[in-house]
């Protein structure tokens, strides 16, 4: 059979460093030590002013390109997952188009997902790829919540970092499929709570959303910026996600252990810890990794990809997103 | 309730011994964190998932508990 194959995956990580300590000099009675305790996040990377998503994913997919020998006019279709798009319009992915230097019978189209958004790429690809409508996939996700959040905000600004990642997808002969079957989910009741309130059409920038407001537990923002409802996202990620794997297993007939990794989307330390053990699924078996970028958004799975990919060892693995939405997606994959 | 109690310990950073039902919740720092913290903790102990605002409204352990009695199984 044809089958969608991811054959490459490349990070890139913005320069500036954020520190714990440089976060716990703002925020009264945080020490270092107590962030990296409670987030896993021992620091983050933050892209410049004059940085954005775009510049950020054309770095991933350049390095992707020179690593592994990918000509630019092999490429058949751009997918560009963001929530912080170089303007409102035109889609991002057509200027990358144009800096990759892609064919122009390429396709090229962005969306507008984020901690579930690589799951939905890959399914994405895979249509494209085994409809035969393209041979080679070009899967760029890059989100700048640096960008969205306010500098006294230590319940986002602890957790999040900007980063951009590239997969390539191909085709390839195989007698099994290399990616699916997939799980998919949406519940809008919860859009609510992990949102940027103004800026959109729904409620534009005005001098009332510039506003500071304190809440609760200390953290300054207006309804310019990232809100994020810590409980009410754990509770739903608790509620849901189990949910999900068990339906996913279910589609693959297998159980927990025919998988030899779990890649979720690196939430927070926290919240990987407590859906670990309440799947009983093995610690040497689940993959943390985000102490050196934090929550990375559309980034974290592919980030934590990366390194398997590299291991040239035959896998399957588990991947699970989830998040602002709200919305879910999981898949197995085949590596090597 | 001893786990549950241990890891109330854990989240406000004081003995288990000093957990009772009258433990005041707002002179530990019941923030979000806090409150997220106590989330995750019932439902590993209880299997049940509590509303978070719900949650925020407690003054005490007692109050917790109570609306751990009053939650459904997660």
């Amino acid at each position: 059979m044809r089958a969608a194959t991811i054959t490459a995956i490349k990070s890139f990580l913005p320069d500036a460093v954020l520190s714990n300590q440089a976060l716990a000099d703002l925020y009264p009675n945080w020490t270092a030590d107590k962030i990296l305790e409670k987030t896993g996040v021992r620091e983050r990377r933050i892209c410049a002013a004059d940085q954005t998503a775009g510049d950020l994913a054309e770095a991933a997919a350049q390095r992707l390109f020179s690593t592994h020998a990918v000509a630019p006019d092999s490429i058949d279709f751009l997918m560009f997952c963001t929530q912080t798009p170089d303007y409102i319009l035109p889609a991002t992915a057509c200027l990358l188009h144009a800096r990759l230097g892609l064919r122009q019978d390429a396709g090229a189209m962005d969306y507008g997902l984020g901690c579930s958004g690589y799951v939905y790429g890959l399914a994405l690809a895979k249509g494209l790829i085994e409809s035969g409508q393209a041979s080679r996939v070009l899967l760029l996700t890059c989100d700048t919540y640096s960008k969205l959040i306010h500098p006294l905000d230590k319940s986002v600004r602890t957790l999040f970092g900007d980063a951009a990642t590239a997969t390539l997808l191909e085709a390839q002969a195989s007698d099994a499929p290399r990616i699916g079957p997939f799980v998919f989910g949406a519940d809008g009741t919860g859009a609510k709570s992990l949102i940027v309130p103004a800026g959109g059409f729904r409620q534009p920038h005005t001098a009332d959303t510039a506003r500071e407001i304190a809440d609760e537990s200390g953290n300054i923002r207006t309804d310019d910026h990232l809100y994020m409802d810590g409980p009410s996202v754990l509770n739903f990620t608790l509620r849901q996600i189990p949910k999900a794997v068990e339906q996913l297993l279910a589609l693959c007939q297998s159980p927990l252990d025919g998988f030899d990794a779990f890649i979720f989307h690196q939430a927070n330390a926290f919240m990987l810890e407590r859906l670990r053990r309440k799947l009983a699924i093995p610690e040497e078996k689940f993959v943390v990794h985000m102490a050196d970028c934090g929550n990375t958004v559309s980034s974290t799975i592919p980030i934590a990809l990366e390194p398997l990919m590299e291991a040239a060892k035959a896998q399957r693995i588990m991947l699970v997103g989830f998040g602002v939405g709200f919305s879910w997606a999981a898949t197995s994959v085949t590596l090597h | 309730m001893s786990a549950f109690y241990e890891g109330l310990a854990e989240i406000f950073e004081v003995e288990a011994t000093e957990i009772t039902p009258q433990f005041d919740l707002i002179a530990h720092n019941w923030d979000s964190l806090a409150i997220v913290s106590t989330l995750a903790l019932i439902d590993e102990c209880f299997d049940k998932l509590v509303d978070g605002s719900v949650l925020a409204k407690c003054t005490t352990v007692a109050d917790v508990e109570r609306v751990v009695g009053m939650a459904a199984a997660a």
